[in-house]
């Protein structure tokens, strides 16, 4: 998702001391454990902290030696929580074992929070490395003051600030009372370190909620249980764009467990105590629906965009022309919608696994109509991927901030606090989904750059909205599959060809996968080696070789060499694992199935008939990580729109058969 | 209603519910521990995945009247203090991404391990192939079992 940065990084003109209560409300904390070693409660856990210096609002320190960290992006698998706090901890010379980590509520003081378009190192570099090099400012100067020396011969590491001309030296919690008394300097007239003295940036530092997740402890959106809580399931239109006529609650307020049975703005909700008594009382609930785009199908859709694409096409001999599809395509993040709420008379609260919590407090704050304070907080998002970007591509559309609504509208209805809870069923049926679309792409086939593209794409009124990368996904796809037609119809190599118009930093990544794929080399018989290039958003340059066999109609891929270059590295080894995870997301979306639509109904409805890669279909992924000093790029979106194009080439190379569908159509390789 | 009693992480339970109740829902909304998930409620994704007697089984498809008697173990029974032998891995390899699958992608691993020791990597496949990870970390779970395999087991 690519946005202007509508907020500056933060709302003010510079950090300010804040007055900060601690742990206030906020729900995901985690202690970090030292690296390697088991976990080991630290001195915070035998004794809380009486005074605090917060130099700004994502960073505390506390008279215990711990340092709370603040991240304001939400962490949706992405590696977004370990990889600021590194940011942040680095600059301010922090012992990583003393840092626990908070997730910021949805709060304008943090500036802006929507988690997308890959933005959030991109946009919080420099931003946090100054956040913390003014905290660490400040409790060198208070050593110094009260060490009367002047405050350049002190530095800091590690949690202490130590003399270089004597053996004084002061841990971090020792200089809180001293800290606090001093005023905060303006960031332009601190220092970063030199990168020689980096401790955690460019390292790959554990995540943070590493042992929370595979111990159970994590908590995310579903898994959030407040006092008094009640569940609720919500019937939704089975067809895009229908609406309640009529229902009979009898049948599912005759479910023991269920309590009420409420109608919304887009459904019947049926409240209950539980998970299961919601979910049995919706299948008992009599709901009649009306409306909605009866005729509305796929199929015919996707005649109408080619008709669109074609027209007008270039024709002549010189000219290379060829379509490309991209299918719906839903998001299926493991963990299904939900959304917990809370609304009182003059108050309410939120917990949503969102990506955008201040679009999501906004919602919240337009359906409780309440005055009094409200709060919105973000558990950990089991997956996202555009999903919970909460913005729809059919413009204002009521599916945006849906499942925040529906909790919110129910909560205020029944006056408890409520969790809405989507089955698989609910996700897929009511997904904001890859929009379908085709691309033509023309080129004279004298000059490459005479590249031409011109894309059809469905404007509603199925809904779309953004999906791992967004339009980039037929972007890469359609000009990098034409790229390879392209080589093919003039007798050249991709990769020379691509040299031609490509830029050196983009070329050395398509070098280095060339290279490290050993590129020309032979291959078995029936097996196909094809290449991609792209960068998502134009920021961070990915290429990918990918190996390919056809058998019996069905493809395997057998070895994926990914190069990437993304700017100064924070954490190697999470974009590393971002574009394994990108390569096996972006194979699921062109090797399964599209999500089809025919009377106006998503014909689809979970895993089995929406399949995702499994375990026993993985290729092996190499990973070669270009080494730089630019500024860093985004890691989220950048691999899955590479590995399709280059499957599809690698497809070509070994059958002669050329695809232009993702996902590919099983009989056009029959 | 009926009572159904069944051990729960190593300690005797009693609960008192529809027989028919997914072990799923009973675990999370009346135990109250949320270590496991729910991800499809058809046993086709494997994130609500628990060992019944050993066995790695789909919560959300087990009827809790089939725990009557047997030993159930969730992601928060597998070890005292989060150090099994596969957690210790998972946390080595940096398996998890967004981290909703993995306990059930644990706990499947954890049945396989229970039964063979020395599982090769079509034996690690077959076993896994029913857990779902939409953020693509399979080729981590691989290398975090074979981790355990090579140091010794579960």
């Amino acid at each position: 998702m690519r946005m202007p940065n509508a907020k500056p990084p933060i709302n003010r003109r510079d950090f300010i001391k804040v007055t900060f209560v601690a742990g206030a409300g906020m729900i995901i904390a985690v202690a970090l454990p030292g690296c390697g070693k088991k976990a080991s409660p630290g001195p915070f856990l035998q004794k809380e902290a009486q005074e605090w210096f917060t130099p700004n609002v994502f960073i505390s320190v506390g008279d215990n030696e711990q340092i709370t960290i603040t991240v304001h992006r939400q962490e949706l698998g992405q590696g977004v929580r370990t990889a600021l706090t590194q940011i942040l901890a680095d600059e301010l010379c922090a012992k990583w074992e003393n840092i626990r980590v908070l997730q910021a509520p949805a709060d304008d003081e943090y500036g802006d929070q929507l988690t997308g378009g890959s933005q959030s190192i991109q946009n919080n570099y420099a931003f946090l490395r100054k956040a913390g090099a003014v905290g660490r400012e400040v409790l060198i100067r208070a050593a110094a003051e009260s060490w009367g020396v002047d405050k350049a011969t002190c530095y800091a590491e590690n949690g202490m600030v130590f003399h270089k001309d004597s053996d004084k030296k002061e841990s971090f919690g020792k200089l809180v009372a001293l800290a606090v008394k001093q005023d905060v300097p303006f960031s332009a007239s601190v220092d970063n370190k030199i990168p020689a003295d980096l401790m955690f940036i460019g390292k790959s530092m554990q995540r943070v909620d590493g042992f929370d997740i595979v111990t159970g402890k994590a908590i995310y959106g579903l898994d959030v249980r407040v006092q008094g809580m009640l569940f609720a399931t919500v019937a939704h239109s089975p067809m895009i764009g229908g609406k309640v006529s009529s229902y009979k609650p009898e049948g599912a307020l005759g479910v023991k467990g269920v309590k009420q049975v409420v109608p919304i703005s887009n459904g019947v909700a049926v409240v209950a105590d539980s998970t299961w008594a919601a979910l049995q009382g919706r299948q008992a609930l009599e709901v009649t629906w009306e409306g909605g785009a009866a005729d509305l199908s796929s199929d015919t859709q996707e005649k109408d965009l080619f008709a669109q694409a074609s027209r007008n096409a270039p024709d002549s001999p010189e000219d290379l022309t060829a379509y490309y599809t991209v299918s719906y395509m839903s998001h299926v993040p493991m963990e299904p919608m939900n959304c917990l709420a809370d609304v009182r008379e003059d108050s309410f609260e939120v917990w949503a696994p969102t990506q955008n919590p201040q679009g999501a407090l906004d919602k919240a704050t337009q359906v409780a109509k309440v005055k009094g304070t409200k709060r919105l907080n973000v558990p950990l998002v089991g997956g996202a991927f555009g999903r919970r970007l909460e913005l729809s591509l059919n413009g204002a559309s009521p599916v945006s901030v849906d499942y925040v609504r529906e909790a919110t509208e129910i909560s205020k209805s029944i006056g408890t606090p409520v969790q809405v809870v989507w089955t698989r069923e609910d996700d897929i049926h009511n997904d904001m989904f890859h929009p379908l679309s085709i691309t033509r792409v023309s080129a004279k086939l004298a000059d490459i750059k005479t590249l031409k593209t011109f894309r059809s794409q469905v404007s509603g009124p199925v809904p779309t909205g953004n999906f791992r990368a967004v339009n980039m996904i037929p972007e890469a796809f359609s000009h990098e599959i034409f790229v390879d037609e392209f080589a093919v119809a003039t007798g050249t190599d991709p990769i020379a060809l691509r040299q031609t118009f490509l830029r050196e930093r983009a070329f050395a990544v398509v070098q280095l996968a060339a290279e490290k794929a050993g590129w020309g080399s032979s291959m078995a018989a029936g097996m196909g080696r094809g290449i991609a290039y792209h960068a998502t958003w134009g920021v961070t340059h990915v290429a990918q070789v990918a190996e390919v066999s056809v058998e019996n109609g069905q493809v395997k891929v057998h070895r994926v060499v990914c190069a990437v270059d993304c700017g100064v590295v924070v954490n190697p080894d999470i974009v590393k694992a971002q574009m394994e995870g990108g390569i096996v997301f972006g194979l699921s979306c062109l090797l399964k199935k599209p999500i089809t639509i025919s009377g106006g109904k998503v014909q689809q409805s979970n895993f089995n008939d929406f399949p995702i890669l499994r375990i026993d279909e993985i290729p092996d992924v190499e990973v070669y990580i270009a080494e730089s000093d630019e500024s860093p790029t985004g890691i989220g979106e950048m691999s899955n729109p590479v590995i399709a194009p280059a499957v599809i080439n690698a497809i070509f190379a070994a059958t002669g058969k050329r695809l232009r569908t993702m996902p590919i159509r099983p009989e056009e390789l029959s | 209603m009926t009572e159904i009693s069944f051990n729960f992480n190593g300690k005797k339970q009693k609960v008192d519910i529809e027989p028919d109740t997914p072990l799923l829902w009973v675990i999370r909304d009346t135990l109250g521990f949320t270590g496991t998930k729910y991800g499809c409620g058809i046993g086709s994704c494997g994130a609500c995945t628990v060992l019944l007697d050993g066995e790695a089984v789909r919560s959300c498809i087990t009827p809790v009247s089939l725990v009557e008697g047997k030993k159930v173990v969730t992601i928060e029974g597998l070890s005292k203090n989060g150090d099994h032998p596969l957690q210790k891995a998972w946390v080595e390899e940096q398996v998890s991404q967004c981290g909703y699958c993995q306990p059930g992608q644990i706990l499947t691993a954890a049945a396989l391990l229970g039964k063979n020791s020395k599982p090769t990597d079509d034996e690690i496949k077959t076993a896994m192939v029913g857990n779902l990870c939409r953020c693509g970390t399979y080729l981590r779970i691989t290398k975090a079992i074979r981790r355990v395999i090579e140091e010794g087991g579960v």
